[in-house]
């Protein structure tokens, strides 16, 4: 055969085969079928050089390498198109279910939804410089009562209200009881630190009341005082209103109503604009547009004088909240008992 | 308690357009908490009265009959099933559209044309059950329609203020062109009612009536409040009957009144009297007790009438004692019950006998009944704490007691009884006084005025009011106002100057309240910037519950502070340890907790099924008896139990065989995150209700602050829980104390490590951290030492244990040779075997 023909023939058959190379372990025969050193095409073709006289065997040479630079140029081409389709092909077959969880699964503990409440109010508060007390919850009588105005003849001292300890009864010469309010701290804070004052005390209280979806006999508020020289009824009104904000969002309005505690003149009965239905009425508010949140008031004389600050130089107001409360409208919680049950189903969904 | 706008209206120039939603506003604002307003009207919304044409026997049924009824535009076809229903008759038409109440059950319902029996029915002819006057015209007959023809009727001219009307005015002679208005008009109900939450009056004695709540509608509208006018009573010059009245204990009953009146006729009371008691939910009993009912709702002052012949000594002399009731008499009230009595509850007695309970209930026995001639009439004010005393005591919680209990104006006294007095004689026409009135009375107000500038209500609200504005809002709620430049003089007046309105603070809340709490700005105090004090143990118990429920899978519980007997014994305890309750709620928990592990152990049992692995905790205190605590007051040395902070840990794992360790493990995590390093002591001898193998004490720097440890087996075996349990308690209190952050920097040394492991058989009793103790001593080559292998069983011999450890040496100083660490392996193997008999494996 003519050195051309064969030339021509190697070139015409690597192109179609090349074409025709699929994936990489395809162009690999192709590479070995024609550059296999030992029966390479192109190898068999240069073999066949030896035979012919010296100027066909030049021109022969220099068409046989520039061929063979073109094929090696094309089969590089050809292989990197090749690499990156099975790369890509590879890459898709890594994808997984992102959604899928780690397995096994990783146990979680939970905080209680009151703790999340009461963290995040008290932390609220020490922003402001607030201090963050606690006291006893089997308390006297008298810093649960006399020492905040109520006097011995306010109902709230009845037994059907307060649960009183055994050997130190409601008509004992040193009453004892669970303390039915967070207002305990007010004169013992008011005693160990004096005024100025910014304290809150969070806490467990308990009322003798029957137990149903609505009602607790243990429950959890907050209480705060502020005293200064010039604290007013605009102060309480301030800083009631940041609360609001606080935990309903900056557009939150507040709505102050005369309300009688007798530790505080005058009493204010403290309401948001419902965070559900801005105001409009729905069941969380029971049609009214508004939640009772807040029971407040400036901070009576009489307790000042218990507390041995001089009234005539400091004035304050005391704020509580139900943090029960709060917790069951935050979560949307409709039994009360939920939050004392311990049962691991309520607990982990907080 | 129930308020009506047109008996408001009778003492206050309010304009109509005046709405009861509007006034209901404001008193919300300003003085009470208004949970609903009734609007009667609104009720009897298309019921009409109408006029029976003419009714004829229904041709398909023998119970209905078919009507004609004028409605005064129109004539109206309808069905009626009523007993009593003929021509001629006035009745209430409930026309298409209206919304009854079928037998005076269930839910309203829409009425709609109605074909009965065949033939059309354009409404009903309705029952007083049915349109919800019931208790204003009683049924006496199921299938009776409720009957107005002999009922004065107000007429198309509208209400006029029913408490004047003369009694004795009769509209029936021209009942025909009644027919048509509107029920609710005709019968004077087209009025608003205001339910009025009582709680918000319990500091208001001056507002159970409603002349106190229309006082503050005055003032909370700027309008001009009515006097209370009464007519004098007669002084007789000589009267028919003696009456004496006796006060045994004056600080009980401030002030007794009462008078006698002679030629009473018990009857009904008339329509006007009736339907406005009506109107406030109180049912119409007779015509003389109905008068002592309306002047209590009217003024606010509890009245009670007595059958005078019941008091009768002598034909003309009348006794009445108010004294302490004896222990253990008796007496039949009211209310059909016999209450026994205590010398703790003041009675008003006859010679022998119990007449009433003071200020509560009265007595069956001298009560008025239809042959009562004669009557006296009590108008009194009693101690607030003694009558919520006996009221709470016997359950006894009447209007009169609800009261009394608010400490009530001892000047109402002779108003109320005026007032009566006056009724009395408009309601019977014979009736006369005939008696001297009688006036005991002790008591004293607090009526010394209080001196107050108009710049103190500026200093207290924070914005200025203005003078003009302070004195008029005082003086419409009755304070008498002097003014001397920018000095206020102000008198209390009596009904406020019982208890609730004493100090210059009590006049601040007043003009505020009216002026409205919304007037104030907010603003916001000033203060030097000082950083709050740390609570300490407050900060702990955050971390530590963050460390918990993130870092270790623990979900937190809040548990009652009161547990039962039961539990107590179940965790090996005695009662008598226990502060109880003297009132428990539930009798079956009583006592004040002790420990915070057993209700989370209870709180694990009740969770058993939840999953495979539980691990709870809580933070709480507990209460001792045995140690004491803070102070009762400042004033006294008497302390109050301690009541330590504690956590409580629980764990359990199926087919975990010593959760111990896992708790250990993350008790170690919780300290590596606190900075605080516990170290673990046997219990030596472990009393409670910890396995004695497999508990230990916890020590921070040598000092207790916890126990670690795995329910005692015969503790366990009283519960329901199948798989082992692990509890911790640790004090937070000494934990508290004990934290000292000590957690130092060691220096990194740029020389390499060397590991060598050692392996040898030990005593199952000698404990891993002595062991450790030894190793880390043993050289100062030594930099860290960890245990990595533990086995017992298969080729250990008994009472023997396998150990590994793996010993890293370095020095901060250069590289070791082999022989250095050599040497330093071999003093550590020499001292185990030295100290602990270790057979190297």
């Amino acid at each position: 055969m003519d050195q051309k023909m064969i030339i021509e023939k190697i070139k015409k058959d690597f192109l179609a085969e090349l074409a025709a190379a699929e994936n990489s372990a395809k162009l690999e025969e192709l590479e070995q079928d024609f550059f296999s050193r030992r029966s390479g095409r192109m190898t068999e073709a240069m073999k066949s050089m030896k035979e012919l006289d010296e100027d066909a065997k030049k021109e022969f040479g220099t068409l046989i390498n520039e061929l063979k630079r073109e094929m090696v140029v094309k089969l590089e081409e050809k292989k990197n198109i090749l690499d990156n389709i099975e790369l890509q092909g590879a890459i898709a077959n890594e994808a997984i279910d992102i959604t899928a969880p780690k397995l096994p699964a990783e146990p979680r503990g939970h905080t209680h939804p009151n703790t999340q409440v009461q963290n995040d109010l008290e932390d609220f508060f020490v922003s402001m410089g607030f201090m963050v007390l606690d006291g006893p919850e089997l308390e006297s009588d008298y810093y649960n009562f006399t020492a905040v105005n109520i006097p011995l003849s306010h109902p709230a001292r009845d037994m059907q209200d307060t649960f009183y300890i055994k050997g130190h009864g409601m008509d004992s010469d040193s009453p004892w009881v669970m303390r039915t309010h967070t207002s305990t701290m007010q004169v013992r804070a008011m005693k160990k630190y004096g005024a100025p004052l910014r304290m809150i005390t969070p806490g467990k209280c308990y009322r003798n009341e029957a137990t149903d979806v609505r009602h607790e006999h243990t429950f959890y508020q907050l209480e705060g005082v502020v005293i200064n020289k010039d604290i007013t009824f605009a102060h309480l009104k301030g800083v009631l209103e940041s609360v609001a904000k606080h935990l309903y969002g900056a557009e939150t309005r507040l709505r102050l109503r005369p309300k009688f505690y007798p530790f505080v003149e005058p009493g204010v009965n403290g309401e948001v604009a419902c965070f559900l239905c801005k105001g409009n009425g729905c069941r969380l508010c029971k049609q009214t547009g508004w939640l009772e949140i807040f029971g407040a008031g400036m901070i009576h004389p009489n307790v000042l004088k218990e507390g041995n600050i001089d009234p005539n130089v400091y004035q304050g107001f005391a704020f509580g909240l139900g943090l029960t409360r709060l917790v069951m409208l935050k979560y949307g919680i409709e039994d009360v008992r939920l939050l004392e049950s311990g049962d691991l189903r309520f607990l982990e969904q907080f | 308690m129930l308020v009506s706008l047109s008996w408001l209206k009778q003492y206050i120039d309010l304009p109509d357009s005046t709405t009861s939603e509007e006034i209901g506003e404001k008193l919300k604002a300003g003085t009470v908490e208004v949970d609903g307003i009734n609007n009667l009207a609104k009720n009897l919304s298309g019921v009409v009265v109408g006029r029976v044409v003419s009714a004829v026997k229904h041709p398909d049924a023998d119970k209905l009959k078919l009507c004609q009824v004028d409605v005064g535009a129109e004539k109206l076809q309808i069905v009626c099933g009523g007993s009593n229903v003929r021509v001629g008759m006035l009745v209430a038409l409930a026309k298409v559209g209206a919304k009854v109440r079928w037998h005076g059950e269930g839910e309203l319902v829409e009425l709609g044309p109605a074909k009965i029996r065949g033939l059309e029915s354009f409404g009903m002819i309705c029952a007083s059950t049915e349109i919800g006057l019931g208790s204003m015209f009683p049924l006496k007959d199921e299938k009776e329609i409720l009957d107005l023809t002999n009922v004065s009727l107000n007429g198309n001219e509208g209400f006029s203020g029913l408490v004047n009307r003369p009694s004795d005015s009769s509209l029936s002679a021209q009942n025909d062109d009644r027919a048509g208005v509107p029920l609710a008009r005709a019968l004077g109900l087209d009025d608003a009612v205001f339910e009025i939450d009582n709680k918000s009056l319990s500091n208001r004695p001056d507002l159970w009536g409603h002349y106190g709540i229309a006082r503050e509608v005055a003032a909370l509208f700027n309008k001009n409040l009515l006097e209370y006018k009464t007519k004098k009573i007669v002084k007789l010059k000589k009267s028919a009957l003696k009456l004496k009245v006796e006060v045994k204990d004056i600080k009980m009953c401030p002030r007794y009144m009462a008078v006698a009146m002679s030629g009473i006729k018990v009857g009904p009371s008339p329509d006007w009297l009736k339907q406005k008691l009506a109107a406030v939910g109180v049912n119409s009993i007779n015509n003389i007790v109905d008068i002592a009912n309306f002047v209590m709702l009217d003024l606010g002052s509890p009245m009670h009438a007595f059958d005078a012949s019941k008091l009768r000594i002598t034909n003309y002399e009348l006794r009445i004692t108010v004294r302490p009731a004896v222990n253990g008499e008796m007496m039949e009230a009211l209310d059909g019950k016999k209450y026994e009595l205590n010398a703790n509850d003041l009675v008003i007695a006859s010679e022998d006998k119990v007449l009433a309970l003071a200020g509560v209930i009265g007595g069956i026995d001298s009560a008025i009944s239809d042959t009562t001639t004669e009557i006296i009439f009590e108008s009194a004010n009693f101690n607030p704490v003694n009558i919520r005393k006996t009221s709470t005591r016997l359950g006894i919680r009447t209007d009169s007691a609800q009261r009394f209990e608010k400490s009530l104006d001892p000047n109402w006294c002779p108003l109320a009884l005026q007032k009566a007095v006056e009724l009395v004689k408009r309601l019977c026409p014979g009736a006369t006084v005939a008696s001297v009135t009688a006036d005991e009375r002790n008591f004293q107000l607090n009526s010394r005025p209080i001196e107050i500038s108009v710049d103190y209500f500026r200093k207290k609200i924070g914005v200025e009011i203005g003078q003009k504005k302070i004195v008029g809002i005082l003086t419409k709620l009755g304070f008498a106002v002097k003014e001397k430049k920018e000095k206020l003089t102000v008198v209390i007046p009596s009904w406020r100057a019982t208890k609730d309105v004493s100090i210059a603070e009590d006049l601040v809340e007043e003009v505020l309240r009216i002026n409205g709490y919304d007037s104030v700005p907010a603003a916001l105090p000033e203060f030097s910037i000082n950083s709050p004090e740390v609570n300490t143990l407050r900060k702990l118990e955050r971390q530590i519950k963050k460390i918990l429920a993130l870092a270790s899978d623990y979900s937190e519980v809040y548990n009652y502070s009161f547990i039962t007997p039961e539990t107590a014994v179940r965790f090996g305890d005695e009662i008598a340890k226990y502060i109880e309750l003297e009132n428990p709620i539930a009798k079956d928990r009583p006592f004040l907790r002790r420990e915070i592990a057993p209700g989370l152990v209870e709180n694990l049992e009740k969770n058993q099924h939840h999953g495979d692995r539980i691990k709870l905790f809580e933070i709480g205190k507990v209460f001792n008896a045995e140690e004491s605590g803070a102070r009762i007051s400042e004033k006294s040395d008497a302390l109050l139990p301690r009541q330590e902070t504690k956590l409580g840990m629980v764990f359990s794992q199926k087919k975990e065989g010593i959760p111990y360790y896992e708790m250990t493990s993350d008790l170690t995590k919780l300290g590596q995150e606190l900075g605080v390093e516990f170290e673990l002591r046997r219990i030596e001898d472990s009393q409670n209700y910890y396995h004695p193998g497999r508990s230990a004490e916890i020590f921070v720097g040598g000092n207790l602050v916890g126990t670690v440890g795995e329910l005692h087996p015969v503790i366990q075996a009283g519960l329901r829980i199948s798989e082992k349990v692990a509890i911790l308690e640790l004090s937070l209190d000494e934990l508290n104390s004990r934290i000292e952050p000590d957690n130092k920097y060691r220096p990194l040394s740029p020389y390499p490590t060397v590991v060598r492991d050692i392996a040898f058989l030990v005593d199952k009793t000698v404990e891993h951290q002595n062991i450790v103790g030894v190793i880390q001593s043993a050289d100062e080559l030594v930099y860290s030492v960890n245990l990595f292998d533990v086995f017992e069983g298969d080729n250990v011999p008994l009472g023997k244990k396998s150990l590994a450890y793996r010993i890293t040496y370095q020095s901060v100083k250069k590289t070791l040779t082999a022989l250095e660490v050599e040497t330093a392996h071999n003093k550590i193997t020499r001292l185990l075997s030295d100290k602990f008999g270790v057979e190297i494996r």
